[in-house]
């Protein structure tokens, strides 16, 4: 490596250190109005403020991942900088994020179609519990539930299947069938895993409308928070694979680089056993620390706060991916692929235990407004973890991580 | 203690043989620690003084609603003074020669409702003033057990008083320094939380998770603990405060304000700390459908408590009357209470009447 190359990589780290430190402190100042308990507008309900930053995720993804920023990716590839263009993807994902939970949840699917998205739609069917504020929290369940299932096959669609079936169609052919195929799939997942939880929350409970939670036997809960905690667990090697790995091993299976049917199943396969292992790994190791949970277990005695935690601990561990990635060129960039991933995905997993550590601490207690404490039935990092993710999103990919750029090592 | 920071350096380690075992997700092995004798009573008698914290569920959740949800510092919601009640129950517990000794457990949340509870509806004012109660426990520092701190001191200013040490400025201040909190209401005005106009000057004992020596909890008196069991809670509080009693050939009986560790995660924490432990039964607020609503986690706790075997469920307040219901109507034993209530002025709107709760006025005795 010359000095000059050694020269621009020290620089291009100094750069991303200062963006991640900027975009850190961004993240606190958004989570002071937004969510923080003793903050400005306190949407952190817990769930209410949970949909609103699930469905951002969502709505950038859906931006950036689905219609790869159309019509606007010409002008993002200009060499004027991305503000601009940054500033306008960014209210477009918030309208995105309004227009869903707002529009299409509160009060059309709610309204017309399935009642329990909507909270004025509990509230006029009445009975018992049916008031505006358990109404809101429950119809924002819901939405979580259906927009981590979007979020989940939309990027472990880009990692598998890519562009395939259709490669040699235009790009608002391919962004619209993906878009219609990934909601059929999010609808199909949402309906098995997540349905009958929500059909639960009610009294009487909805059975004529979804089946009692049928994991209920064996995963000593009927919460779906077993279905959130394997969807994250499965997540964290999507993008594991697909930002540390360098698509790898998926890749293997598609003529250059392209996604087709075999890798796209092969990965969803993949990353499921992945997620299963790991999600087991991490409940043994709970067990060890917080000793065996029961059935009917509150906080860390909970079978269904373990999946969550699993799901949570899954979380950080995507943040810190995506921070080395956008803001670490992906450290280290080594001759052979495998070490660096395998230096990579360690890297990833002690960042991650540092965001655990932080979330955990004292510190988090005066950033965040929260109760010290593990386990708190209403506050779930996740919320955090996820305002984090769609903020370096949006940087990297609409704003190209203006106004910071980094050379590329 | 030493054991389980012992097992959490051995985790990683651990971790690869521990999934290599054919247990499953979730394995029902007990994990025993060192244990503890509390000794034995004959008898406890609990009777209710007042579980209606709050009158209007509806009201409650609007206050919480309006001003941030379950995250908001209690210190920062101008609740509406007209829905406050109170949580407080008077603990009768005859030792093993017979002898009977009374606790107060908290004070609930308006005055005005705990100086017709104490001293119209219940002796309570006089047995203070007199020395019978010999001390009060706080269960928690949240609105509907402490904020009506004012009716107990004014009868007993240095009464002995048990309380998580977990406490923030606010709950001391109303405590001891004759505070008067406010919070501002969406125009701007400020609203009274709670006043207290008799400092407390007996002893305070803060409560911990280590307990006494290490032991991990408080011997009150032979046959009677309290374990602090440190977790966030909503509005802000932290820690719980629950008592611990070894009945005399039946077994142990836990007395909560709200329960919000967790009714068999109490259970769980005896089975694995007391000599002899047996589950018998329990009374309180067990925090489970607290809002009238339903989740399928609560579903998991009737199945638990089928499987922890307790006698005698007596509950109220925070246990939500559907789970109540759907608890009775599964087969667990809850007693049954009475119609006492209503020769009170006020009652809970959520009460249908149907007396799976135990509700003001009425006793249980284990």
């Amino acid at each position: 490596m010359s000095a000059q190359s050694v020269s621009e990589t020290q620089q291009s780290f100094v750069k991303g250190f200062i963006s991640f430190i900027i975009i850190f402190v961004i993240v606190l100042a958004l989570w002071h109005v937004f969510m923080d308990a003793n903050g400005i507008l306190k949407f952190y309900t817990p769930m209410l403020g949970f949909s609103l930053v699930a469905v951002w995720l969502g709505s950038i993804l859906l931006i950036s991942n689905i219609f790869e920023l159309s019509p606007f990716r010409e002008e993002k590839m200009s060499s004027s900088g991305g503000l601009g263009l940054g500033l306008i993807l960014t209210a477009l994902s918030i309208i995105f994020m309004l227009i869903i939970v707002y529009g299409i949840f509160w009060n059309f699917i709610g309204r017309f179609g399935v009642a329990y998205f909507s909270p004025a739609s509990i509230v006029a069917s009445g009975g018992t519990g049916a008031e505006p504020f358990v109404a809101r929290e429950n119809a924002s369940t819901a939405i979580i539930y259906i927009v981590t299932a979007f979020i989940w096959w939309t990027l472990v669609w880009d990692l598998g299947f890519g562009a395939w079936p259709w490669l040699d169609t235009s790009k608002g052919v391919r962004a619209w069938s993906k878009f219609c195929s990934i909601s059929v799939l999010t609808v199909l997942t949402y309906a098995i895993l997540f349905h009958p939880h929500v059909c639960q929350l009610f009294y009487p409970p909805q059975d004529k409308a979804g089946v009692s939670p049928w994991w209920a036997e064996f995963a000593g809960t009927g919460s779906a928070f077993l279905s959130l905690g394997l969807a994250l667990c499965s997540l964290k090697w999507v993008v594991i694979s697909d930002l540390l790995w360098d698509g790898y091993p998926w890749k293997w299976l598609g003529k250059r680089g392209q996604g087709n049917f075999i890798r796209g199943l092969v990965t969803l396969v993949g990353c499921l056993i992945l997620g299963i292992i790991s999600m087991v790994v991490l409940l043994k190791i709970m067990n060890i620390y917080w000793m065996e949970p029961f059935e009917g277990g509150q906080y860390t005695d909970a079978p269904y706060f373990r999946y969550l935690h699993a799901g949570e601990i899954s979380g950080f561990i995507v943040l810190a991916a995506f921070i080395l990635k956008t803001y670490f060129n992906n450290f280290p960039n080594l001759s052979v692929l495998g070490s660096s991933a395998l230096i990579r995905t360690v890297i990833a997993f002690l960042g991650g235990g540092l965001f655990y550590a932080f979330y955990y601490s004292n510190l988090s207690v005066m950033l965040l407004g929260k109760v010290p404490g593990v386990a708190q039935p209403d506050d779930t990092p996740l919320v955090w973890t996820m305002l984090f993710l769609s903020v370096i999103i949006v940087h990297a990919q609409f704003f190209g991580g203006w106004p910071l750029k980094r050379s590329k090592s | 203690m030493e054991r389980r920071n012992f097992l959490k350096s051995l985790a990683a380690a651990g971790m690869v043989a521990s999934v290599a075992s054919p247990s499953g997700l979730l394995s029902r092995e007990a994990h025993a620690a060192g244990k503890v004798n509390i000794g034995e009573v004959k008898n406890v008698k609990v009777d209710v003084l007042t579980e209606t914290s709050w009158f209007d569920n509806d009201i409650l959740k609007k206050n919480m609603m309006d001003y941030g949800g379950a995250m908001t510092s209690q210190y920062a919601i101008p609740w509406d003074p007209k829905n406050a009640g109170g949580y407080a129950a008077l603990i009768t517990v005859t030792e093993l020669d017979g002898k009977e000794r009374k606790i107060l457990l908290d004070s609930g949340w308006s005055n005005e409702w705990m100086d017709y509870i104490f001293q119209d509806k219940s002796n309570v004012a006089s047995m203070l003033k007199s020395g019978e109660i010999e001390f009060m426990v706080l269960s928690h520092w949240h609105l509907d057990h402490y904020w009506g701190i004012e009716s107990t001191l004014k009868h007993k200013p240095d009464i002995t008083m048990y309380a998580p040490k977990t406490f923030y400025p606010e709950d001391m201040a109303l405590l001891k320094e004759k505070g008067r909190l406010t919070a501002k209401d969406k125009s701007g005005e400020e609203v009274l939380l709670c006043k207290n106009d008799v400092p407390h000057t007996g002893k305070l004992i803060l409560c911990g998770p280590e307990g006494e020596e290490g032991s991990g909890v408080h011997k009150l008196m032979p046959g009677v603990a309290l374990r602090m069991f440190d977790v966030p809670i909503l509005l802000r509080v932290r820690g719980e405060n629950v008592l611990y009693f070894n009945v005399k050939d039946k077994g142990i009986v836990t007395v909560t304000g709200c329960c919000h560790p967790g009714i068999l995660s109490l259970f769980s924490f005896a089975r694995s700390n007391f000599e002899g432990y047996k589950p018998y039964g329990c009374y309180g607020g067990l925090h489970v459908s607290l809002f009238e609503t339903w989740d399928p986690k609560f579903d998991d706790l009737i199945k638990g408590v089928k499987s922890f075997q307790i006698a005698k469920m007596g509950c109220n307040h925070c246990t939500g009357w559907i789970f109540a219901e759907k608890a009775d109507a599964a087969g667990i034993p809850i007693v049954k209470g009475t119609d006492k209530f209503k020769t009170y002025t006020r009652y809970s709107t959520v009460n249908k009447g149907n007396n799976v709760f135990l509700t003001n006025g009425d006793s249980i005795v284990f």
